[in-house]
This record gives C-alpha cells, structure tokens and sequence, in this order.
C-alpha cells in the first residue's frame, strides 16, 4: 500500500459556460520517501492534483489516500486538522504573512499544536537553522531576498515536522543561485528527513533533482522516461 | 492570545486606515456617551425620595425664576393648612433661564428654617458659620466639585459675592447642584430690591396621597391675590421645568443611534477592505492548517478591537469633558448635571462590544467560507 494512493480520481469544475476537466480517472501511487516531480503544460491538472493531495481541494469522485487516511470521507475541520499534522505547502511565492517576522512566520502552523513556548521555540529555531537563515529570524519578509523568502517558507513547511512536502513551482520566482539552494535544501529534506515530497514544476533543472516522474496531459497520468520528454 | 497578537499587527499595516477608524468611533461615542450621561442626570434629577411629599408653590404662568415673585406672606397663610408639615419660602437666582451649559442656581432660603425643612448633610465645613454670617453659603456637593470650590473660599457671580461656609449632601439630586444662601442677602443683592417676596415655596406634606388636594387648596387660598399661584407636587414641577429638554435629549438620542449606525458602517467599511486586500494570506492559513473558525476570529477581533479601542478613547474623552469641564445644563432654573454612574460606561462599551461584532460578522462569514484554492489564487 503506497503512502499516497489515488483510484479513479475526477475534478471538474465550471470556466463560465464550460465544464473542464482537468483530472480525469487519474490513478498513481506513491511510496513513503519519495520525491516525485509533476511536469506537463499550463493546465494540465499539475497543480489541482497536488491540492487534492494536500487536501485544500476536493475530489468530485474517486479514491484518494494519503498516509492511511481517505481524504474524500472527511469533514473540513478534520481536513484542516489533518492539514496541519501530514502537509508542509510551499507555494511558487512564498506567501509569508507581511506583518510577522521570519521567526513568527515559521512558529505559525505550531500555534495549533499543543505546545509550550520553549517547545516552539526549539522547532522554530531547528527549522530556520535547517534552513540556514538563523540570523534572520527577527526580520521582516520584506527585508529579505526572495530566496531568503522562499527559504522561510520552507521552515514553515518543515516546522511541524510533516510527512509529505507538496511544493507548487518552488523556484519558479527565483533566480538561478536562489532556485539551486532552495532545490538542494529540498533534495536534503528527502534524503536526510525521509519526506515525501511532490513538486509541479515547468524547470527542467529542478525536475533532475526528482527521484519519480509524472507528466499530466488532457487528463492522461504518464510515468518515468516517458513523462521526462 | 496568540490570534490577537496577530489581529494587532494586522491593524498596524495600514495606521492611517486604523487610526481615522477608531478616531471616527470615539467621536461617536464621546456624543453618545453626553447624551447619555445627560440623560442620566435628567432621571436622577427626577428621582429625588422627597419629590412626593413636596410641593412647589409657583407664581401662575410664569416658567423662569426671573419673573416669578410672590409675597412671602404667603407662608404663614400655607403653613395654617392641614397636612402641611414645613413651608420654606425659596429666593430662586441663576444666570440664565434658558437652556444653559453653565447655570449658577443660588437659593435664597430663611437660614434658621432651612434644617427643618430640607434633608440635607454637612459633608465639611461649619453648619454654625452659616447662620452666623449673612453672606455665608452653603454649597452643594456637585455645584462644589464643579466650580472646584472648598470651605473658606469667597466667590462672586452675578454681583452676589458669598463665602462658602459649608459643603452638603443631599438625597435630591437637583438641590446638591445649588448655592444656598440667606434669603434677605438674596433678595437685597440683586439689581431690583426685591425684599418681601420670593421666587417659590416648599410645602412639605405629611401624606403624599393628598399631594392634589392640597396643591388645590393652596392655590384656592391666593385665585383672586395680584399674585395667583400654581402649585403641583415637586416631580411634576421638575418634569414640567425640563420638558423642553426631554425633548431635545429624546432628539439628541436619535443622533446617538445615527451615530451608532456611522460607526458600524465605517468598522465594516475598514474590515471589509482589510479582509479584501488579505483573501490570498487566509488561504495560505487554511493551507497550514487553520480552521474556518479561525480565519473568522481573526476577522471579528479586528473589528472588536477597532470598535472597543474606538469606544475606551471616545468614553474616555467623555468621561474628560464632564469632570473637567463643569457642565451642567439648566432648564428654568433646576440644574441637571451630566451623570457617569459605572452603568454608563458598561452600557458604552456594550455598544462597541455589539458593534464590533456586528460589523464583523459578515467579513467573517465571507472570509471563512470562501474555497481555499480560490483564495490562493486571489491576487
């Protein structure tokens, strides 16, 4: 049984008159520990697929299983909790909270963990060093790079420890140097943590650092050598 | 805590927005809260414990102390009535018999009389000097902390110049609001010498039922004198004195409601806007996890804290204007003063509280209920 599981998985939804579908009986599995890369073209379902898997979406039929837990039969209190415990979201941008410091920003998803202040402040601490930006922790995000950001983004993610990373474009935003580090830091996450982790990205440079390959294409899941054309 | 650590930062990103907001709340509270206060003064003004079983002997169609004199031999005659228990003849002078924001009520009075007609406490001061010194007075206690006045102090106004002799307490509101003074040092002080005759009287009465038998009598006794009288039981007389400005409260109060009705529009208003520009960032909070209710709390603490800190510097500023600026409005010569018993200020911050939380509810509502990956996408 894979970490993640998808049967026969459809999402449509309405564009004005038309209806669009941009996964169609989608099926995959994939284990514990790997690092899969999604590839195809602008909407291709890359990105919907990876919200049905991190649970901010949801699937009009189908299967889908993530960790053990069926996603589709459960409420969106018991999805948000889930959320909270299984999935660490990196965004293209790196959607920090203007007003909180780095430090805040990455302490966030701990505010819903029954933790004490010396508690957070060990993992907040962990996840920037993790991240290599310790020195940073009382800045502001506009007073960073935007691969600090998006570095920030990545201890947030990584902050509750979460099994699975889902990371949308995570260097799409980014410059060359920026976008290597924040891939090694990934590729790091995958090795060294274990974390599952499922990138969408157009980079060929970044979808190398995949362990697994998919493609998305009017709704047709292609794996391996195949996907990577 | 936490959350509201969060909905304080949220409001620092725009200071402006913020600050123009709670300043517009606590302009409207600062009126509500006069009104109100005005209001509370009226209704303590009108819940004196001695107001039924006395009555004010009033020249006939006259409404201003100014204008009303009767002669004091009046008393003796009211005094013959059964069930009449004290009659002190009262030289009423103030500064204004219209609405005033600063009336000066002193009350002529027969000194040797005044204890055993009027309830009253000597809160400081020599009982003992004022019945010796002509230009002595008694002040009372709200008049007192008003005009910042202590015994031993001299004071002129009007051309009245009197030493204040002592500070008293009484159960009638309205009477702690007045200058007591002797009556023939009254009555000579002023421009017309007016020795002879008073502005009132004040029957007190042993059976408040017999109140409109007696107000009959009384004025049977002087219907064909040069100087008819009009006599009611005190509350009916205070209540006819401030009818005018019962009126313009009950007007003033509608303004307080339009007020209340600005503000919940102008907290929505900057709550709206906050939630509009922030839709993307509420996304990524439910992304990491955070409930519906969360998001929602977030929305109505903003608006709960613009509203309450709005209403804290509005009651606040309230609160100011009434210790420090001496108001008290007259209406035909019973004073009123502004009243802050602690209900006003629970009643203004339930205001807020309550439009917070109305004009949050629905950026709330909106905000927790829109789809996560819609929210993402929003720019």
């Amino acid at each position: 049984m894979g970490f993640i599981e998808l049967r026969d998985v459809t999402k449509t939804y309405r564009k004005g008159e038309h209806v669009v579908t941009p996964l169609d009986r989608v099926s995959l599995d994939i284990e514990a520990g790997e690092f899969c890369v999604l590839l195809g073209p602008s909407g291709s379902g890359k990105t919907t697929l990876m919200n049905l898997v991190a649970a901010i979406d949801r699937a009009d039929s189908g299967e889908l299983r993530v960790g053990g837990t069926e996603l589709t039969k459960l409420s969106a209190s018991a999805l948000a909790d889930w959320r909270a415990r299984t999935v660490g979201y990196i965004f293209q941008q790196s959607n920090l909270v203007p007003v909180l410091t780095a430090y805040e920003n990455v302490e966030l998803p701990l505010w819903l963990q029954p933790l004490s202040r010396a508690e957070r402040h060990a993992r907040v601490s962990l996840a920037l060093a993790a991240v290599g930006l310790s020195d940073r922790a009382e800045h502001l995000p506009k007073q960073l790079s935007g691969g600090q950001e998006q570095r920030v983004a990545i201890a947030r993610a990584i902050v509750a420890d979460p099994p699975l990373l889902v990371a949308d474009e995570p260097t799409g935003n980014l410059d060359h140097d920026s976008a290597e580090g924040v891939l090694s830091l990934l590729e790091r996450l995958n090795r060294e943590r274990g974390k599952t982790i499922l990138m969408v990205t157009h980079d060929p440079r970044a979808a190398e650092r995949g362990t697994r390959h998919f493609r998305l294409d009017k709704g047709v899941l292609a794996e391996g050598a195949e996907a990577r054309r | 805590m936490k959350l509201l650590r969060l909905v304080v930062k949220n409001l620092r990103r725009r200071p402006m927005r913020t600050l123009l907001t709670v300043g517009g709340v606590a302009c409207a509270m600062l009126m509500l809260v006069l009104v109100q206060s005005l209001g509370a003064g009226l209704d303590a003004a009108l819940s004196g414990s001695e107001a039924a079983r006395t009555l004010i002997v009033y020249r006939l169609n006259r409404y201003c102390p100014q204008t009303s004199f009767l002669p004091e031999w009046y008393g003796p005659r009211i005094e013959q009535l059964a069930g009449v228990t004290s009659v002190l003849p009262v030289k009423v002078y103030l500064n204004n018999c219209r609405a005033s924001l600063d009336i000066v009520p002193f009350n002529g009075v027969p000194a040797e009389r005044l204890a055993g007609s009027r309830k009253f406490d000597v809160l400081d001061g020599d009982y003992g000097r004022f019945l010796a010194e002509r230009d002595a007075a008694l002040v009372g206690r709200s008049f007192a902390e008003r005009k910042n006045l202590a015994v031993g102090d001299q004071f002129r106004f009007g051309g009245i110049n009197v030493k204040v002799a002592g500070i008293f307490g009484s159960s009638e509101p309205v009477e702690e609001g007045t200058v007591v003074t002797h009556l023939e040092y009254l009555q000579r002080a002023v421009a017309v010498n007016r020795l002879g005759t008073v502005t009132q009287f004040e029957v007190k009465i042993d059976d408040p039922a017999r109140a409109k038998e007696i107000s009959a009598q009384i004025d049977d006794l002087f219907r064909t004198a040069p100087e008819p009288t009009d006599t009611r039981p005190r509350i009916l007389f205070l209540e006819h004195a401030t009818r005018d400005l019962r009126e313009i409260l009950r007007f003033a109060e509608l303004l307080g409601l339009a007020c209340v009705a600005v503000v919940l529009a102008l907290v929505a208003n900057t709550v709206a806007m906050s939630v509009q520009e922030r839709v993307r960032e509420f996304g990524v909070f439910r992304t990491l996890g955070f409930h519906a209710r969360h998001v929602a709390a977030l929305v109505i603490g903003e608006a709960l804290v613009l509203a309450l800190s709005g209403g804290a510097l509005g009651l606040g500023a309230a609160l100011a204007v009434i210790r420090f600026s001496s108001l008290t409005i007259g209406a035909e010569g019973v004073p009123v003063s502004f009243s802050t018993q602690p209900e006003l200020i629970v009643r203004g911050f339930a205001i807020a509280l309550a439009t917070g939380l109305i004009a949050g509810l629905a950026p709330a509502i909106r905000s927790s209920r829109s789809e996560i990956v819609a929210s993402l996408r929003s720019a």
